[in-house]
Parts: structure tokens; sequence; C-alpha cells
């Protein structure tokens, strides 16, 4: 069954109106260009093309597919079958919405399948979550795994916190403006008063940095 | 080099990498694992820093995705884009059309080969005086009338490939092999022309 393109729950657990955003966190942006991108060289023959939107989207899916299913212990597994699902469909995919939108789409529809097919009660998709249980839902996706996943996410988070506070100004700032608030490399480059080939290299060196922290627990 | 290869994935991630890079980039990466462990760990880390505590994918979580996309019957190929809806309409019509086209051309193969009143389809042009028709659509059928094999033949014949036949050829057939039904009174062709 198809589902309305803008009524999902937001991915990131906020209780903002259900406007769908990627990465950059604005609708339209320069990121949906390059997912389309992607995409089309998914549809000439390139798989790897396909492992880089895995990798870009794998955690919105699975957090998505874990607030459905109210059991995260099941979520990575439905979010895998919905991006087989989409990789099997991506022949189809015209570019009509974003990418990320008609993915969203398909883990929905899987996350509801998992469920009728299990006679349980999905979470309604459109209904917002009360802060309370919002909170409950939050504590179980992060508890629900084992321990041991749910010890390295914890992990995860405070080597990204750990690395940040480490960084040099420039580069913690142009890292904060891009990834939470969400800039384009043009408006950091306003906002910091510097050109854009800077803002490039110091998000750049900013991951570099963060990512040697992360490197021995993702490994 | 490397470095700089790092830095467009970090653009692209982004998507601020100019489109004639994205192509070299991308075969990059599908080709070196480290490059794309590195550019998850850049997502990992801008969602970590969105979502402080949320939940994450496991680390292999691509990985088992990919796998199971290889496991896959015909993963090696990869799904490709639907043909634009013009090649999607000839392809629709193509196979019932040279089917109609096949249907029609043994229809008119019957028409000529076997004539309710046993003469060959060259009496025509010779009694009307024009040249003589080439002789791959004037063979000779021996006998003043059909035979019952003759009809039964006919019979089988429209049973098998009515279906295939357009409205026009079925009609033309099937006009035919009454003709042929002794029961039926006819009226020639050239009698009609006659009167």
């Amino acid at each position: 069954m198809m589902l309305p393109m803008a009524n999902f729950p937001p991915s990131d657990g906020s209780t903002e109106p259900h406007e769908l955003r990627d990465d950059s966190g604005r609708p339209g942006s320069a990121a949906e260009q390059s997912d389309l991108e992607l995409v089309r060289r998914v549809q000439r023959g390139e798989r790897g093309a396909f492992d880089l939107l895995v990798l870009r989207y794998q955690h919105k899916v699975v957090k998505l597919v874990a607030r459905l299913l109210r059991d995260p212990a099941e979520a990575e597994d439905v979010a895998q079958e919905a991006f087989v699902k989409a990789y099997r469909a991506i022949g189809s995919f015209r570019g009509d919405s974003a990418f990320y939108t008609w993915l969203y789409r398909i883990a929905v529809n899987t996350a509801r399948n998992t469920m009728a097919s299990r006679q349980r009660r999905p979470l309604d998709y459109e209904a917002e979550l009360s802060e309370s249980e919002q909170s409950v839902v939050e504590s179980r996706m992060r508890h629900g795994d084992t321990p041991e996943a749910a010890a390295l996410t914890e992990e995860i988070h405070r080597t990204v916190n750990g690395a940040i506070e480490a960084l040099p100004e420039d580069l913690r700032t142009a890292i904060v403006l891009r990834e939470v608030e969400g800039l384009s490399y043009e408006e950091i480059a306003e906002a910091m008063d510097c050109p854009v080939g800077t803002v490039r290299s110091r998000i750049f060196r900013a991951r570099e940095a963060i990512d040697r922290s992360l490197k021995p627990l993702l490994d | 080099m490397t470095d700089q290869i790092r830095e467009q994935m970090s653009a692209l991630l982004d998507g601020e990498l100019a489109r004639d890079e994205v192509s070299l980039l991308v075969r990059r990466m599908s080709r070196d694992a480290e490059l794309k462990r590195a550019f998850g760990s850049y997502v990992t880390a801008g969602e970590s820093l969105r979502t402080p505590g949320g939940l994450l994918a496991s680390a292999g979580f691509a990985a088992r995705v990919s796998a199971a996309i290889d496991a896959e019957a015909g993963a090696t190929a990869a799904p490709m884009a639907e043909p634009p809806a013009e090649v999607r309409v000839a392809h629709r019509w193509r196979r019932p059309m040279a089917a109609a086209a096949v249907a029609a051309s043994a229809a008119l193969a019957a028409v000529l080969l076997v004539r309710p009143d046993g003469t060959s389809p060259n009496v025509f042009a010779a009694r009307s005086g024009a040249p003589t028709v080439a002789p791959v659509l004037a063979l000779p059928v021996g006998g003043a009338s059909p035979t019952p094999a003759a009809n039964q033949r006919l019979a089988g014949y429209l049973m098998a490939h009515g279906q295939y036949a357009s409205p026009i050829g079925r009609r033309n057939v099937w006009s035919n092999a009454l003709a042929a039904d002794p029961g039926i009174a006819r009226v020639t062709y050239e009698s009609a022309e006659a009167r």
C-alpha cells in the first residue's frame, strides 16, 4: 500500500512538523542533487554507488524503522530489507521525488508489512509521540539492543563529542555550521568571512580528525 | 593524492562536489574499502552531532546490506533504469503487431491458395487483360472445389491462428470458408462482375 509522502515521523526524533529533510537539513538542496547523481549511476550499472547511498542513509532509516516497530532489536533487519527492496526497485526511480523521500516510503511500507505479518498494531506513523512516549521509545532504542551494541553507540557519541571539543575553533565552527545547522558551503563562507574553498578544506579536516578518533571503534 | 580524494568525498557527502568529479570519485570509492569506511565514518559523525545520544546503525550494517544485495540472484546485473515511455510503448505493441502481420500473411495465402471456385488466382489477371501476377502468389490449386480434407485443414488453421488475426483478416477467411461450403449458394467474383 502506498503511503502519503509528507507525513512520516521525523527520523531525528524531533516533534517538529513533518517536513522531509535531507542531511543538510534543507529540502531541495545540493545534497539532494548529489543523491540523484548517485541514483543515476546505480541505474547505469555502478553497483558501488548504491553502497554510498546505504552509508549515507543507514542511520536515518534504522532510526525511522525502530520508531515504527517500537522494537529496536528488529530495526536493522527490517531496515536491511528496505534497502534491498530499494535496490531492486531503483530502476523505476525517476526522480519525481527526492531519493530520501522514496527510500523512506519503502522503509515505512516494509515496517508496516512486518508489523502486519506479526499481527501487532503498528505505531500510527502520522501521529505525534508525546514527549514521555518519545523518551521511552528513544530509551528502548538505545538500550533494546545487546548491551555491547548499546555501549558502542554510547562510546561513539562520546568520542565524536570529544573530537569536536578538541578541534581548533575554525574547524569546529565550520563542521557545526554544516552538520548541525545545515548551511551550504557558500553560507558558511559568508558566516565565517572566508573563501568557499577554505570552508571545504576546514570541514574535511574536521571530519578527518573525528575519523581518526572513531576508526578504532568502527573497525 | 589521498587527501585530495578524501576531501572530494567530504564535498560529495555535502552535495558540494562538481558533477564532473562525481563519476571518477564514485568509481574509486567502489573499489576502495578504506574510502568507503571513511565515508561511513563521516556520515556517522554527522549523525551523532545532529542527534546526540540517538540510535545509530551498527558498524557492520552497511556491509551486511551490501552482502545481502550481492547474495540475491542477479545482483551482478544492476537494475537498469526503465526505458523511456515511448520505447515501452513500442515494445508493448511490437509483439501483437508481429503476430497480426504473420496471421494476416497466412490469411492472404489461404485466400489465394484455397479459392472457392477452384480457379487459379492468376485467372483474374488473365481475364482482365492485366499482366500476370508474380508466380509466388499464383500457385495453382488442383481440383474444381475444395475437398473435405482441404476444408478440414482450413478449419484447423482457423482454430489455431484465428486469435492472432485481425478482425478483417478473420472475416475474410471465414467468408472463404463459408463460400467453400457446397451447401451455401455462392456468387463468385467473376459472376458478380459479369452482371
